[in-house]
């Protein structure tokens, strides 16, 4: 079994968390529902757009099925994960959700809401490393979780807290659904802790194809940077926009793509070594990783507004200066919910017309092709009849494919095809994925919480002052000495 | 579900009461049937037994059990003696934390003091003065989260030149030539608008108590000082202020461990970043995301010791101001 700081605790703000903020930011929803299991099918026509093209897990929906037969399709395998019969009574779900991106998230559990009778208590909080370590630590853990927070996930499983799919849902049902690298990734020794729910693809760059005028396939990293400082010198406007700030998870946009820079500049071997703790953060791997971050991040010339506004801007309104007339930026460095987040910001925009991405260009030739991926797991805490028919259903091709149906996020599941993608970007981001040649899960949602609160605050510290990057370093080196030791 | 949850809840309370109520009972026949000597030390400890065995489970033990955490590791397993404590007082993010509370007890108080006190003498010298005292007693109502999040709105930074969307930015900008200034991250400003939020929120509590203070104080005073020819100020001076010690003193104390116990504040607008970290949210970030119980505990310990003081002099002034009436 690995070693690993046995009472660490990953704060659940990531990617899908901070990503709410943005929508409690531009006044949407609430943070904290429950949804009732008598919503009309027809009521989610209004949340999304039509999908096309069904799944074809029992290879009979082949025609033209509509959002309807997709629901249909659900519904059936909401009642078989269920036993065959509407077993009713509730599950309580703690997550990290909140407005637009949970109401897209409790779109998926609607049909298994009206199938099998079991109402799903959804309760999101920001604050879920904590909640989530006091509510099992008090002996009322929530039946299940559903979160980005993997390395709490493991570390709970590793005392026993954590419910093993393997013999849940079965390991068949898993093979036949999942890869075996994301299995492998939500797996502690032999026990599986977590099915994914939700994935994102990390390390794009957005920009407006109307106005951007660089290279869209840069060669490489040193290519796309020459580009910008040209561009900075000849028309005095910044190239990129940064947006660190997040609440009490400020800085994590920076340490996302130094992460992803690591792992595709260092190379996967190295990357995982270095999340599980196995190298020091003083090494020149990492320090290479910052700096090239910083290689625009820290430059008061390519950054719009420089480094205080990059401190000091939302993440979600961190591509707002590419649409100002005249844009203030040409490009934002973020992964694939950033398009929902921009779309809804500036609702006029045509994706693919005015708003596209491109995977940022290779860091190191030896690591071409390798991708970063995150996401959301779902975790079983408390064995119910309810809690194991809700894992067993979002193991389904069926859920697989609601979740690709929301536009928002990428379905983890294997069965499920491009064509259910019906978001332009999601579609070409499963693109990109299929097309890598490895994909790798993030380090920062795998490492102990004090690092990992270390890490995103470190992306602060460093755009603000580059020259203090030894410093810094060896700061959260001590912390991962600290987090992984006992 | 909930039907047989508020049965047992009224079930609870009806139990309590009878067990109460038999206490008292019970507790007044065992002291009436004891010989006349013994009578007046067996009512004290009948009264005060219970309240002090409460005081003592909810608030004495788990002091204690959080001296003892602090000066075990960080799983509580292994004895290290004050090894939490000077790692806390070398740490640099908890020493910075240990600055900045200090900052917050020196500038709270006076600030709230200042700021109630102006507001309760000016407040009071006008015809529509509950009016006056509603609006500024407002924002006592807003959460401390809710604070937070609207000085954040505030203070919020954009770049010079683009549309100020921060209401303090926006008034600043209009003065020529004074750029921007980012609040909360600039180490100069970003303390005191986190103690300026806190303010908002407590100025109006400040100003009712100072007020109702101000109102206590006979009038008969200030028409005999007025006809001895005091100006406003020496009135103020010499006659209100010095009557409103004993006041000012409670609002002070109140202020100075509303700012030891500052939290949601600074989690909510920056959760310590930039060097905002204070004895609580350092206390926090120990317990939920370092896992530290030793080290956690040695903080709580040291604010225990930094209210503490202040707490004593509380009561006993309190106590001195009963006593005089």
């Amino acid at each position: 079994m690995r070693r690993r700081a046995r009472t660490t605790a990953i704060a659940g703000c990531l990617l899908l968390v901070a990503a709410s903020c943005g929508d409690d930011d531009s006044g949407t929803g609430s943070t904290n529902g429950t949804q009732a299991g008598t919503n009309a099918p027809a009521s989610t026509d209004d949340g999304q757009g039509t999908v096309s093209v069904a799944p074809s897990s029992d290879g009979t929906t082949a025609g033209a099925p509509t959002e309807e037969a997709l629901l249909e399709a659900a519904r059936a395998a909401a009642l078989e994960a269920a036993g065959g019969e509407e077993i009713g009574g509730s599950v309580s779900l703690l997550g990290v959700l909140g407005g637009e991106e949970l109401d897209d998230f409790l779109e998926v559990l609607v049909p298994f809401e009206e199938a099998t009778g079991i109402t799903v208590e959804y309760e999101g909080t920001r604050d879920f490393g904590a909640i989530l370590q006091t509510r099992v630590e008090g002996g009322n853990p929530p039946d299940v979780v559903s979160t980005p927070a993997l390395g709490q996930m493991a570390d709970l499983a590793d005392q026993g807290e954590v419910v093993d799919l393997n013999e849940l849902v079965g390991a068949d049902q898993l093979s036949a659904n999942f890869s075996p690298s994301l299995i492998e990734t939500a797996s502690t020794g032999d026990q599986v802790y977590g099915i994914f729910s939700t994935v994102n693809l990390g390390g794009l760059i957005w920009y407006d194809p109307n106005v951007y005028d660089g290279p869209t396939e840069p060669e490489s990293w040193d290519a796309l940077i020459e580009w910008s400082r040209d561009k900075a010198a000849a028309d005095g406007v910044t190239p990129w926009c940064i947006g660190l700030e997040s609440g009490a998870a400020s800085g994590w946009p920076a340490a996302d793509f130094i992460d992803d820079i690591l792992l595709r500049q260092a190379g996967p071997e190295f990357h995982e070594r270095w999340w599980r703790g196995e190298v020091p953060w003083t090494a020149p791997e990492v320090k290479r990783a910052y700096e090239t971050y910083g290689e625009f991040a820290t430059d008061e010339t390519l950054t719009y507004g420089g480094v205080t506004t990059s401190l000091t801007l939302n993440f979600a309104n961190g591509a707002d200066a590419m649409y100002s007339d005249p844009p203030q930026c040409y490009l934002h460095q973020q992964a694939t919910f950033m398009g929902g987040i921009i779309t809804s910001n500036f609702p006029e925009l045509e994706p693919g017309v005015d708003l596209d991405f491109f995977p940022s260009p290779t860091f190191n030739p030896e690591f071409d092709g390798i991708q970063s991926v995150s996401g959301e797991i779902i975790s079983v805490l408390n064995e119910t009849e309810q809690s194991v028919a809700l894992a067993r259903y979002m193991a389904t091709p069926e859920a697989g494919s609601l979740v690709g149906a929301t536009g928002r996020w990428l379905s983890p599941n294997s069965q499920v095809e491009a064509e259910i993608y019906t978001d332009p970007f999601l579609r070409r981001a499963s693109e990109v994925l299929q097309q890598a040649s490895g994909t790798h899960y993030l380090g920062n949602a795998l490492m102990p919480t004090a690092l990992v609160e270390a890490f995103w605050k470190s992306g602060l510290d460093y755009v603000e002052n580059p020259d203090d990057l030894d410093q810094i370093l060896s700061g959260l080196d001590e912390v991962r000495v600290e987090a992984y030791e006992d | 579900m909930i039907t047989t949850r508020l049965v047992q809840t009224v079930a609870a309370l009806a139990a309590l009461a009878a067990i109460v109520g038999l206490y008292l009972k019970l507790g007044g026949r065992l002291v009436s049937v004891l010989p006349t000597r013994l009578r007046s030390g067996a009512a004290a400890t009948v009264w005060i037994g219970p309240a002090v065995l409460i005081v003592a489970v909810v608030l004495i033990g788990p002091a204690l059990s959080t001296l003892r955490l602090s000066l075990f590791d960080g799983d509580g397993d292994r004895f290290v003696g004050a090894e939490n404590y000077t790692t806390a007082v070398g740490d640099d993010a908890i020493r910075t934390s240990l600055r900045n509370s200090v900052l917050w007890v020196v500038t709270l108080p006076v600030l709230s003091v200042v700021v109630g006190l102006a507001m309760a003498v000016l407040a009071d010298r006008v015809r529509y003065e509950s009016a006056v005292k509603f609006v500024l007693f407002l924002p006592v109502a807003i959460s401390a989260v809710a604070a937070g999040v609207i000085w954040r709105f505030m203070l919020d930074y954009r770049p010079p030149g683009a549309p100020q969307t921060g209401t303090l930015n926006a008034i600043v900008t209009t003065i020529p030539g004074v750029s921007p200034v980012a609040w909360l991250v600039d180490r100069t400003t970003n303390n005191l608008a986190l103690i300026g939020a806190t303010l908002w929120t407590q100025a109006g509590f400040a100003m009712i108590i100072l007020s109702a203070g101000l109102r206590s104080i006979p009038r008969e005073l200030f028409e005999a000082a007025r006809l001895d020819g005091a100006s406003e100020w020496h009135l103020f001076r010499h006659i209100k202020l010095p009557l409103l010690a004993p006041t000012i003193v409670v609002v002070m104390t109140t202020m100075a461990v509303i700012a030891l116990k500052a939290f949601d504040i600074v989690y909510v607008m920056t959760n310590g970043a930039y060097e905002t970290d204070v004895l609580a949210t350092s206390m926090y970030k120990q317990l939920f995301s370092d896992r530290h119980q030793g080290r956690a505990s040695a903080i709580a310990t040291i604010l225990m010791l930094a209210v503490t003081p202040i707490m004593i002099y509380n009561v006993r002034s309190y106590r001195r101001e009963a006593i005089g009436r």
